[in-house]
C-alpha cells in the first residue's frame, strides 16, 4: 500500500547532486519555518512532503463482528478522498492528493492496538480516522496521542474528550444522546412515560444510568426500569411486563439481535407503544431489512443524517450509488470529518502531524462538506469536542431513516404509530 | 394477575419446544453413542441458514425447507459419524470431547468466513402475527414451532418403541456391550442415532427462521439450555429431556417475569442444582437405581 512512495532522493541520483538537492532543500525548509525542527524525524523532510500524496491512516474493523459497519466507513472512507481529490486536492500543498491507507483492525482491541502502531511506525500519516466502535477508538486513540498524530472520530464515547490533545470528536457525544431521547419521548406525549430496558453489561448500564440521572430534569417519568440478559431466546417474558407497566415509550438499549426480537413480539403483543431504539445498529441499513415493516415509525437518535443539508444528500446519493444503502451516520460523518482533515491540511499548508493538529484545534466550519453535521458548524473546544455538536432525533419512515427531532433539524413530522 | 402468569407459562412451553428438539438430539447421542457432542447448536445454525437461503433464493417457506433441512442434517450425522465419531470411540473421553469441540469451533469459524456476522431474517406472513384470546396472546411462527418440535418428538418416540432399529437404539443405549452381543450392529446404530440428533437440530432451525435471527453465534443460545435440560431429564433419557426443556423454558420466563429480566438463567441454574441435589440422576432415572 506504501509501494508507491518514492524513496529518498539521496539514494538514487548522482553523489554531488545529491548533496546539492539536500543543501537546497535544508535552506528552504528552514527558512520556511523548520519543518526539519518540528521533531527528531531528522532527514524524514527530505522524503518530501510537499509534493506527494497526504497520507491519511484509516482503522476499521473489516472482519469479526463490528465488520459489518467497519466495511461501510472503508466505503465512505473512499468515497470522501475521492471527492477531496477529484475537487483538486490540497491547493496550499501544490495540490497534493489524499492517500487513503486502510488498516482491518479485526472487531479486537489487542489488534487495534497493535494496527495503530504499526500504521504510525511504518507510513508517514498526517492523520488517522477512526474505529467507528467506541471500545476501539479508545484504544486507537491512546496510540495516536502518544505517536503525535491527530485522530478524528465519530465515535460517542465522552471517555475520549477527557485529558486527549490529539483526539477530535466533530459529533455529538454519548451523554447528549440521552438527553436528546428524553426529549423525544415529549414528542410522543406530554405527560411520557417511559420503560427503560436495557442489556446488564457496560453498555446498557452506563446509557441507562445515564437515562436515569437526566430524567427528572427533562420532565420525564421512568415507570419501568429493568436491566436483562444479552442474547435472550425470547422477548414476550420481557415485553409482557413491559405491558404490565403502563408505559407509553420504550427505551431499549440493546445490541441488535435483542432489539430486533423486542420489536417484533412489541409487534406480536400488539402493544401500543412508540419505541426508541437509541443509535449503532438501530439506525443501520440492516435493522430495517431485519425487522421490516415492523420498523417504520420506530425512532432513534444519530450523530449524522443523510438529509441534514443538501451537501449530506449529494453524499447521501453517491454512496446509495456505490453501495446500494443510504449512508449511515458513520459513513456521511467520515466523508464530513475527511473533509475537516481537508480544511486543516489547507491551512497548516504541511502534512507534518503536528501542524495538522494545530490546524484543527483552530477549525472553524459553517459551510461545505466539512460543516454537513446536526448543527451545521464544527469548531472544537479545548477538549477536541465540537462546541456545536449535536444529536438528531430520527424515525424510520418509507424504509428511510427521516430526521425529526430537533425542530432545526427536523426534516420531515414525526409519523404517529 | 392470573393473565400475566398463564402468559409467562405460554410463553416458557413454546421456546421451551425449540430447546427440546436441541436437548433431545444431545440426549440421544450421548445415550447411544456416549459422546457428549458440543456442536449440536452449530448444527441448529446451519438449519437456520439452509433454511435462510431456501427463503431467499427459492422463496420456500422456512416450515416447508424442514424437508430439506432434515435429510441433510441427517446425511451429514451419519457421515460425521462414520468419517470422524467412530475413530474416536474407544476407552479414552478425551479425543472425543476434543473432536466435538472442534467441529463446533470449525464450523462456527467457517460460518462467519462464508456468511459473515450479520444477522439474517426471514419474513413470512405469519411471523408477526399472533392470535388474541381474552387478555392472551399466542404468537403464530412460535405456536407452530411447538406444535411441529412435539410431533417430531412423538415420532421420535413411536420410533424408537415399536421399530426393530429404534429397539436396537434403545437397547444400545441402556446397555451397549450387551446389545452388540445380541448382534446388534453398532455402527448401523450408531449412525442412525447422530443422523437422527442432527436432524433434529435441523428441524430446530428451520422452525426458528420465521421468528429468529440466524447468525454464526446462534447456536450457543440454544445450546446451553439443551445441555441444563439434558442433565436435568437424565443423560439418555429422551422423555427426560423433552419434559426438562419444557420446565427450563417455563421457569425462564416465570423468572424474567416475577423476579427480573436478568435472572431468567439465574432460575433455570438454581432449578438444575436443586434437582441434582436431591435426584443426582436427574427427573428421569428410574427409582432404585
Amino acid at each position: 500500500m506504501t509501494g508507491d512512495r518514492k524513496p529518498p532522493a539521496i539514494n538514487n541520483a548522482a553523489p554531488n547532486q545529491a548533496s546539492r538537492t539536500k543543501l537546497n532543500r535544508r535552506k528552504f525548509l528552514a527558512k520556511t519555518g523548520g519543518v526539519l525542527a518540528a521533531g527528531a524525524f531528522g532527514a524524514v523532510p527530505l522524503r518530501g512532503w510537499a509534493a506527494d500524496a497526504i497520507n491519511i491512516g484509516a482503522l476499521y474493523p473489516t472482519t469479526g463482528s463490528m465488520a459489518q459497519i467497519g466495511t461501510g466507513c472503508v466505503a465512505a472512507a473512499k468515497l470522501a478522498v475521492d471527492m477531496v481529490n477529484e475537487a483538486g486536492g490540497i491547493k496550499s500543498l501544490g495540490g497534493a492528493k489524499l492517500n487513503l491507507i486502510v488498516s482491518d483492525v479485526q472487531s479486537d482491541t489487542t489488534v487495534t492496538r497493535t494496527e495503530t502502531d504499526r500504521l504510525i511506525t511504518g507510513n508517514k500519516l498526517s492523520a488517522i480516522h477512526g474505529c467507528y466502535a467506541s471500545a476501539l477508538t479508545l484504544i486507537a486513540s491512546e496510540v495516536c496521542e502518544r505517536a503525535h498524530v491527530p485522530i478524528i472520530t465519530g465515535s460517542s464515547s465522552d471517555q475520549l474528550n477527557k485529558g486527549r490533545s490529539y483526539t477530535f470528536t466533530p459529533f455529538a457525544r454519548a451523554s447528549q444522546f440521552a438527553k436528546a431521547q428524553l426529549q423525544m419521548a415529549k414528542l410522543v406525549s406530554e405527560q411520557a412515560k417511559v420503560a427503560v430496558i436495557f442489556e446488564n453489561t457496560a453498555f446498557g448500564t452506563s446509557t441507562s444510568n445515564g437515562l436515569k440521572e437526566l430524567a427528572p430534569g427533562e420532565g420525564v417519568e421512568i415507570v419501568m426500569f429493568e436491566p436483562y440478559s444479552a442474547g435472550f431466546t425470547d422477548a414476550s417474558p420481557l415485553i409482557n411486563k413491559v405491558k404490565a407497566s403502563g408505559a407509553n415509550t420504550l427505551f431499549s438499549l440493546s445490541y441488535l439481535n435483542d432489539l430486533i426480537l423486542i420489536v417484533r413480539t412489541v409487534k406480536q403483543v400488539g402493544l401500543d407503544i412508540a419505541i426508541n431504539g437509541g443509535s449503532g445498529g438501530f439506525v443501520m441499513p440492516d435493522f430495517y431489512k431485519n425487522v421490516g415493516k415492523a420498523a417504520e415509525g420506530l425512532q432513534g437518535v444519530a450523530h449524522w443524517n443523510h438529509d441534514v443539508n443538501e451537501d449530506a444528500q449529494k453524499v447521501n446519493a453517491e454512496f446509495r450509488k456505490r453501495t446500494g444503502e443510504f449512508a449511515f451516520e458513520y459513513a456521511g460523518g467520515l466523508v464530513a470529518q475527511t473533509f475537516m482533515l481537508a480544511d486543516a491540511l489547507e491551512r497548516a499548508a504541511s502534512a507534518d502531524p503536528k501542524k495538522v493538529r494545530e490546524a484543527l484545534s483552530t477549525l472553524d466550519v459553517s459551510s461545505g462538506y466539512a460543516a454537513m453535521a446536526p448543527g451545521g458548524k464544527v469548531k472544537f473546544g479545548p477538549d477536541g469536542k465540537n462546541v456545536y455538536g449535536r444529536p438528531v432525533g430520527v424515525q424510520w419512515q418509507n424504509a428511510d431513516l427521516a430526521s425529526i427531532f430537533p425542530k432545526e433539524d427536523a426534516r420531515a413530522p414525526l409519523m404517529k404509530t | 394477575m392470573w393473565e400475566t402468569l398463564a402468559q409467562a407459562v405460554i410463553n416458557g412451553l413454546l421456546i421451551g419446544g425449540i430447546y427440546a428438539l436441541v436437548s433431545i438430539g444431545v440426549t440421544l447421542i450421548f445415550g447411544v453413542v456416549k459422546i457428549v457432542n458440543f456442536a449440536q447448536g452449530e448444527f441448529v445454525m446451519i438449519g437456520m441458514y439452509i433454511s435462510f437461503f431456501l427463503a431467499t433464493q427459492f422463496g420456500i417457506d422456512p416450515l416447508v425447507s424442514l424437508v430439506v433441512s432434515m435429510p441433510v442434517l441427517f446425511l451429514a450425522g451419519v457421515v460425521i459419524q462414520h468419517f470422524l465419531i467412530r475413530r474416536v470411540l474407544g476407552p479414552n473421553d478425551m479425543p472425543q470431547i476434543f473432536l466435538t469441540f472442534a467441529l463446533s469451533l470449525l464450523l462456527l469459524n467457517l460460518s462467519l468466513m462464508l456468511f459473515s456476522a450479520n444477522y439474517r431474517t426471514v419474513h413470512t406472513s405469519y411471523s408477526d402475527s399472533a392470535w388474541h384470546i381474552g387478555g392472551l396472546y399466542i404468537p403464530v411462527a412460535k405456536l407452530i414451532a411447538f406444535a411441529v418440535a412435539m410431533a417430531l418428538s412423538g415420532l421420535l418416540w413411536v420410533f424408537l418403541r415399536t421399530t426393530d432399529l429404534g429397539r436396537a437404539m434403545r437397547a444400545a443405549s441402556q446397555n451397549r456391550d450387551v446389545a452388540m452381543l445380541m448382534g446388534i450392529n453398532p455402527n448401523r446404530v450408531f449412525a442412525v442415532a447422530f443422523g437422527t440428533a442432527l436432524a433434529l437440530a435441523g428441524a430446530a432451525g428451520s422452525l426458528l427462521m420465521p421468528f429468529y435471527s440466524a447468525y454464526p453465534f446462534v447456536g450457543q443460545v440454544f445450546v446451553l439450555m439443551a445441555f441444563v435440560a439434558v442433565v436435568m431429564g437424565t443423560l439418555g433419557n429422551v422423555m427426560g429431556a423433552l419434559v426438562a426443556s419444557l420446565m427450563m423454558g417455563i421457569a425462564e420466563s416465570l423468572g424474567i417475569q416475577f423476579v427480573g429480566a436478568d435472572s431468567g438463567l439465574i432460575v433455570v441454574f438454581g432449578l438444575l442444582l436443586l434437582t441434582l441435589a436431591f435426584r443426582p440422576s436427574g427427573l428421569g432415572a428410574r427409582r432404585g437405581r
